[in-house]
């Protein structure tokens, strides 16, 4: 009482003359000193700024600093690589000396590991963890678009460009699975199977991404495809704190497709290449028409924290209306985000609760990718509308006119998504803890589709005679996932850490679908929501209605753990073990073992290392680890009747009933074995640093629906294990700061990635496959499968005949098998061969952050190189034989001598190595010379502004996943430039 | 303090074990939307549903409905019917133009699908033979002549799926069980004949004389249909005649023994009855696929027969087609002017919207002008007007189309009511006329020709008829072949007839050059059975 008594004295009087002082003496002061670090020696360049102005100098060689002009009251920040910020409070001082200590949290990043975290120099294994200070700047589409380059060998691609009802592809280190799951798993704060949905931007604390299978095996059978664990913002002890964040972003198509226009078809007319018939009197661009010229899409967020060491919270809301650069194409969502962290029970017991939700309206009728090839492929000479303002349709194959679906249908989904978990933490000695942890997830859509009476499908002469159609349906899927884990941490004699852990999981999984549809709506006033109205159930000259239901559900149980060993900080050992089972499986292979190890040596920290002064970190990796798949459907193992179509017994349609599928009672997971080498460096003052990874992975028992013997199988495929995928790959990842001058800086981030694959077993002792085939190309022509996977061949591997040239009147030629030339009739399949690939093999990004006083500029290149795109687009519309549709000019000029239908060959296979302007960003820190807003950064960012590339169609960035990369399809989504302004304030 | 930590630790540690020993254990999977096997059959009518799925599958290998299975090999390889190329559609790989050449290899994908189509349909069959076996029925108040009827029914229709599957491969394995053994070894030609012939001979007569209840059943009718067809073919399969058998089995059947849906069966008067949307009951009908839009199992060969949506409204349909099979300038030549089946039969000429002489305009190579349909298969658009053509040179309205099965306009209250008619007593007629030739050397006796001539006969006016009839010296067996042609057109009969008749591999027909290859007979075992099954032998010539 006294002790407060006498600092309550002492604070209001140093209050009382601050003030005074305030009044008195409020003219600028110089001011001088030195900056050293903890070991007294001097640092130089260490950046010294007044607060809040520009007004900033470095120190010289002897860490000496002079700073003219400064308030008396001011405060000077003090920044320097590798060490801590500080900011020093002048206070009318002259002269101050200040210590600067090493950045723990550079140096001690704390790395998310899954079940835990750890020390950035405890890592043994491949993780790449990217924070909120590293991400993409400027607006995205889904969270993971925040990292899009920064991690070398995920590899992402949105194939739908700004579509806001589209997600990312994403792939890490290759494909790993043939029918099962491909995609990395998505842990959002300790719950695996997160939903994307319920991530802002802003609320993202940062991304780990378990590369390697010695640090995914904790995940065990849903590790093969890689680990993604994303880290929400927290509460934090403090002073209260609001932020507010809003961008606009406004997109505009970045490449339109080179067709004829309305002018180019009548000159082709006159030159007689084109029949005079198919000039029908118009000019229209319905490319142009299906645009949303006015597109404007904005996100706001806005969120609270505060609260004391023992309980604090974070609460977030977001608003935001996406649009796409199609018509009757954008997103509107809007929800929030709690946490609540409280310790109790005399700091023994944490609690963490987290809520969040996402509640969104897409519309999802405009953008569908068929339109934009009704744009390239209608006549430009056709009307769109007739006299009386109805549609203009034309009836040939594969034509419809989009803008009369736009006007005439509506297809929109409304969605919510939740999720709530709740942790507990016990802390029962200084070294020991046990947590149980539980969490639901919920997510629910309801979809909603009508087809008016004036829909060019419902048309009187149709089975829906002129009268509307109407569909509805449900998705219900629901996680409950409960954890308990046991945390134990000692070091022994010093040099000893022991850090143990073990846990239990159980995770259930259900979802459930319901649809309905109905047509004969004599009004269109109902749309879909009287579907009882429709006449169809009574009248049955028309389609009848039809409804639909379905549910599965799967467990997956697991137990687990995970030791670590460390010697000196030296050393470091960690071994990893989870038992899982899961339902999915045949009743012989329930459960599974999936044990890591992986070692680490810091070689910097070791006594010889200590004349080499350049080096400061210098750390071998290596690890080993065995993950599974279970990402594949559900009962696969069973012996179940399904339903197989009506057959009358006398007279009455009942059901029939035959074998679902033909069951596998040996159904086991994918495996997969991976070994990974790595290295972590930093040199120079830390002033570059980066790792190197060397991986090999092989997946074995890859599950395919191989062809089963028949007779004597009911069905023709079976689900089974056969087959074994390599992948094998370095990755580089170097970030460096070439210059840091006064009020200058420059970093840059690089990351560079190889890879390759090969599908080394495709049977076993029972089953046999000659090869996959995959995409088969579209009608018209129906020209076969583009790709194919044989034993020993690579993913993404084109197939098909090989161009040699024209016969004088434009008829196709290609080679034999025996190396003589042929017609396409003459073509059999002896003839086909690997003519390309599709898969990159290199991909790299780069990263320039240019600081300069307040201002900060920073732009990412990214490429992908060593792959081939098979152009869809040329193979049909550059060809004269498309008439009487639209074509590209590429037909009359570049194809102008091909008189023959359309054949796949090499000759449309071209190189697509490109590197793009992915990202450029232009911000300010606005100085405030004001208590009540902490900070307010205003910026422009641009997106995929430009593109160097030799590939002759438009965005050569297509899906580079799975197992059809590198098609240019016929039907598409426009690729957008897109710029927005954004500004985030702090208060 | 101490204490209540541990206490607390022990509570939840407690908790932990619990959740572990309560769920850990459990990983049995729940069905909702599928049926276990031990919760079905508990009434007559599940046994029935599983009886019948073996029918709903059938379908979509024997029936034109857009599949690639039986019908499609066996009409696209023979001499009435063709897809060709039509400008920038229906290339499809040349799947089409080696089934017109006869240069199929054992890669075609379609083959491929259509093995595995027939053997599911052997699957089907004999997994509900074995379940259906197994069952108690008298508990399911099914009496014991019920149950040998449909365990009959199953018998006959698998040694149906075996004959069918003979006809495209010859040697196959012989399999009455599920999964056993893994790898069954191929059997010859031979003994999968004998097979076929022991299995019908043994159950036909077990099964129910046809009849209204029995629609779209395997009753007695169908059995001896399928008997017949076995004997006339024996020669060919075997080397062994059976002529006698033929024209017993057949007579089983036009006696009425066998039964009918409206006692016995008769032969149709008109050529529109058999084939039309209130065909469920036509007089001639032995065995037929009970499709019907309004019980939910329509009857759609748009996809091999329909053209593109311009054709709907000539029609008055709701459906269209991918514009695919047309008839062979040489098949459609061999009606002659007067034949009424020539015009009931086919589209053919200028299309005009229904009931209305507004012509439907094409949409490619005649985009915006008048659609008609020509008897050739050349690019007359580009002025050829005199080639003989080819696979390639196809245009939107070359060949004449089919239109023997007629959906009824939309608003007709039968609309896309069709059966599809797998036998009709006309085939049986044709059937035993040919036996009666071939056993007399191929010389027509008088019951034969007027068997053929009843069928025939329908086909001319009165006034035409005294000319177009036939009598045993113009029956040959080559006119027998020829009317078998007209009459039983987009039946997928075409291709076990003129094997049987010598003429699949040594015939010409349009553009068709003959292979005079006797192994192309046969279809090759796909390559991927090949690979999967160690013990199945490839037919000769194919190695």
């Amino acid at each position: 009482m006294k002790r407060l008594n006498s600092n309550l004295v002492k604070g209001i009087l140093f209050t009382f003359l601050w003030t005074f002082s305030l009044c008195m003496f409020a003219q600028n002061i110089t001011v001088t000193g030195t900056v050293t670090d903890t070991s007294g020696e001097p640092l130089i360049g260490v950046t010294i700024q007044a607060q809040g102005t520009a007004n900033g100098t470095v120190t010289d060689m002897d860490g000496n600093f002079t700073l003219n002009d400064v308030a008396p009251d001011g405060i000077l920040e003090i920044s320097y690589v590798g060490m801590e910020s500080q900011e020093v409070a002048i206070n009318s001082q002259t002269n101050i000396q200040i210590t600067m200590s090493e950045d723990t949290e550079l140096l001690d990043e704390v790395v998310v590991v899954g079940y835990g975290t750890m020390d950035r120099r405890e890592v043994t294994s491949a993780i790449k963890t990217v924070s909120a200070r590293d991400f993409n700047p400027g607006g995205t589409r889904s969270p993971l678009d925040l990292i899009q380059g920064k991690v070398a060998g995920l590899n992402m691609t949105r194939t739908q460009g700004a579509n806001p009802n589209s997600g990312v592809d994403i792939q890490l280190r290759g494909v790993t699975s043939l029918t099962g799951t491909r995609t990395p798993l998505i842990v959002i704060d300790g719950v695996p199977g997160g939903n994307l949905d319920l991530l802002q931007q802003d609320d993202i604390e940062s991304f780990n991404v378990l590369k390697d299978g010695s640090a995914a095996a904790i995940y065990g059978t849903r590790a093969n495809a890689g680990v993604i664990l994303i880290t929400t913002k927290k509460g934090q002890a403090g002073e209260p704190q609001f932020n507010y964040s809003t961008y606009l972003q406004h997109d505009r198509v970045s490449d339109k497709p080179g067709i004829l226009s309305a002018t180019d078809f009548r000159d082709l007319i006159s030159q007689g290449v084109i029949d005079a018939d198919q000039d029908f009197g118009a000019s229209t661009d319905l490319f142009d028409e299906l645009i949303n010229k006015n597109n404007l899409s904005h996100y706001h967020n806005f969120s609270a924290s505060g609260g004391t060491q023992n309980t604090n919270y974070r609460a977030s809301v977001f608003y935001s209306n996406l649009e796409g650069i199609a018509k009757e194409n954008s997103r509107e969502q809007f929800g929030g985000r709690i946490n609540i962290n409280q310790k109790g029970l005399q700091d023994l017991l944490t609690m963490s609760l987290n809520l969040a939700t996402n509640v969104n309206k897409a519309n999802m009728l405009g953008g569908a990718s068929g339109d934009f090839e009704q744009a390239i492929q209608r006549n430009p000479t056709a009307p769109l509308y007739n006299e009386d303002g109805s549609f203009f349709e034309t009836e040939a194959f594969n034509n419809y006119n989009p803008l009369s679906r736009l006007a005439n249908r509506i297809s929109e989904r409304n969605q919510q998504t939740t999720s709530a978990d709740l942790s507990l933490q016990l802390q029962l000695t200084n070294d020991w803890s046990v947590s149980a942890f539980g969490s639901y997830l919920r997510n629910t859509y309801n979809d909603r589709f009508y087809r008016s009476s004036e829909d060019w499908d419902n048309r009187v002469g149709t089975e829906y005679q002129g009268m509307g159609y109407a569909s509805k349906s449900n998705h219900l899927a629901w996680t409950k996932t409960f954890e308990a884990t046991t945390d134990y941490r000692k070091t022994f004699n010093d040099i000893h850490t022991i850090t143990a852990m073990a846990g239990y999981s159980y995770q259930y999984e259900t979802f459930e679908n319901f649809n309905v549809n109905n047509s004969g709506f004599t009004t269109d006033a109902f749309l879909d929501w009287n579907l009882g109205a429709g006449s169809a159930i009574n009248d049955t000259s028309l389609p009848r209605p039809g409804m639909g239901s379905e549910k599965q559900d799967n467990t997956l149980v697991a137990f687990f753990g995970r030791v670590n060993y460390s010697l000196a900080d030296k050393y470091y050992l960690q071994g990893i073990l989870r038992r899982e089972g899961s339902s999915r499986f045949g009743a012989n292979h329930k459960w599974g073992n999936f044990p890591a190890v992986s070692a680490g040596w810091t070689i910097s920290e070791e006594e010889f290392m200590d004349g080499v002064d350049f080096v400061d970190e210098l750390k071998f990796r290596v690890g080993y680890g065995i993950t599974g798949n279970q990402g594949i459907p559900n009962y696969q193992s069973l012996v179940t009747l399904g339903t197989g179509g009506v057959y009358p017994q006398n007279g009455v349609y009942y059901q029939t009933y035959g074998a679902a599928r033909n069951p596998n009672p040996d159904l086991r997971w994918e495996q997969k074995a991976e070994l990974n080498f790595g290295v972590d460096f930093a040199v120079l003052e830390r002033r570059i640093s980066g790792s190197i990874d060397v991986y090999n992975r092989n997946t074995k028992d890859l599950l395919y629906n191989y062809n089963a013997q028949q007779p004597p199988y009911v069905r023709d495929l079976i689900y089974t294990n056969v087959g074994t995928l390599r992948n094998s790959g370095i990755e580089f990842q170097i970030s460096a700061i070439p210059l840091q001058q006064n009020n200058f800086n420059w970093n840059i981030d690089f990351t560079a990635n190889t890879q390759s694959n090969r599908l080394t077993k495709l049977s076993s002792d029972l089953y046999e496959a000659n090869w996959l085939s995959f995409y088969g190309l579209p009608s018209p022509g129906n020209l076969g499968d583009a790709f194919r996977l044989e034993e020993g061949g690579s993913v993404g591997n084109f197939y098909g005949k090989r161009f040699a040239g024209f016969t004088e009147d434009g008829k196709w030629l290609f080679y034999k098998q025996d190396g003589s030339t042929g017609t396409a009739t003459e073509m059999s399949d002896d003839d086909l061969t690997v003519i390309g690939n599709g898969v990159p093999k290199f991909q790299a990004s780069l990263t320039n952050t240019f600081t300069y006083k307040n201002f900060d500029l920073t732009f990412m290149f990214r490429g992908k190189f060593g792959f081939d795109i098979l152009n869809l687009k040329e193979l049909y519309f550059g060809n004269k034989k498309w008439l009487p549709n639209n074509l590209f000019k590429s037909a009359v000029t570049k194809h102008d001598q091909l008189d023959d239908d359309p054949q796949y060959s090499d000759y449309y296979l071209e190189k697509g190595d490109f590197v793009k302007l992915d990202n450029l960003t232009l911000g300010y820190n606005v100085p405030l010379n004001t208590s009540y807003i902490r900070n307010l950064r205003v910026y422009v960012t641009g997106k995929n502004l430009f593109t160097i590339t030799g590939y002759s169609g438009s965005d050569p960035e297509l899906q580079d996943t799975g197992f059809e990369p590198g098609v240019d399809a016929r039907d598409y989504y426009p690729r957008t430039r897109s710029w927005s302004v954004g500004l985030n304030i702090g208060f | 303090m101490k204490n209540k930590i541990y206490h607390i630790s022990a509570l939840i540690l407690a908790a932990i074990l619990m959740a572990g020993m309560n769920s850990c254990t459990d990983l049995d999977e729940n069905v909702y939307s599928e049926l276990h096997e031990s919760n079905f059959y508990n009434n007559r009518l599940e046994v029935l549903q599983a009886a019948l799925r073996p029918f709903t599958h059938m379908q979509a290998w024997l029936a034109p409905t857009g599949q690639n299975g039986y019908y499609y090999h066996a009409e696209l390889s023979a001499d009435q019917l063709a897809w060709p190329q039509k400008g920038r559609h229906g290339y499809d790989g040349g799947d089409h133009f080696r089934q017109h050449y006869h240069t199929w290899t054992a890669n075609e994908g379609r083959m491929r699908t259509a093995w595995t189509l027939m053997w599911t349909g052997v699957g089907y069959v004999n997994a509900a033979i074995m379940d259906l076996e197994e069952v108690d029925y008298e508990a399911l108040d099914i009496s014991e002549e019920e149950m040998i009827a449909i365990l009959s029914e199953l018998y006959v229709l698998r040694a149906f799926h075996y004959m069918k599957i003979m006809e495209l491969w010859g040697n196959v394995p012989i399999i009455t069980a599920v999964a056993e053994p893994i790898n069954p070894p191929t059997q010859s030609k031979a003994e999968v004949f004998d097979f076929i012939k022991t299995e019908l001979e043994a159950h036909v007569p077990n099964l129910l004389p046809y009849s209204e209840e029995l629609i779209g059943r395997v009753s007695q009718t169908a059995g001896y249909a399928m008997l017949a067809e076995l004997y006339l073919n024996a020669e060919y399969f075997i080397g062994e005649p059976m002529y006698d058998e033929c024209i017993a089995a057949c007579d089983k059947i036009i006696s009425g023994e066998a039964g009918g849906i409206n006692g016995t069966p008769e032969l149709a008067s008109d050529l529109l009855e058999t084939f039309s949307n209130t065909n469920q009951n036509a007089s001639e009908a032995l065995f037929q696929f009970a499709f019907s839009r309004l019980g939910g199992f329509t009857f759609d060969w748009g996809g091999f027969f329909m053209g593109y949506s311009n054709m709907s409204r000539a029609l008055n349909v709701g459906y269209s087609g991918n514009n695919a099979f047309v008839v062979i300038p040489s098949a459609f030549d061999a009606y002659q002017d007067n034949d009424l089946r020539k015009e009931e039969w086919f589209l053919f000429g200028p299309q005009y919207e229904y009931g209305t002489d507004t012509p439907i305009l094409g949409t490619e190579e005649y985009n915006g002008q008048p659609l008609i349909y020509v008897n050739s298969i050349r690019r007359e658009s580009q002025g050829d007007l005199t080639s003989e053509g080819g696979m390639d040179q196809g245009e939107e309205n070359s060949g004449a189309r089919f239109h023997k099965y007629k959906s009824g306009t939309i608003d007709d209250e039968d609309y896309r009511e069709n059966h599809y008619i797998i036998y009709r007593l006309t085939e049986i007629y044709f059937n035993k006329a040919e036996a009666l030739m071939r056993k007399n050397n191929g010389v027509a006796t008088q019951e034969a020709v007027d068997l053929v001539n009843a069928s025939r006969k329908r086909a001319f006016t009165d006034e035409d008829w005294a000319e177009a009839q036939y009598t045993t010296s113009t029956l040959t067996m080559d006119e027998l072949l020829a009317e078998r042609g007209r009459e039983f057109i987009f039946e997928g009969k075409r291709r076990t007839d003129i094997i049987r008749f010598g003429k699949f591999t040594t015939g010409s027909w349009w553009d068709h050059e003959p292979t005079n290859d006797p192994n192309r007979e046969i279809y090759p075992v796909p390559h991927t059975q090949l690979a999967a099954n160690p013990n199945l032998v490839q037919n000769p010539g194919y190695e």
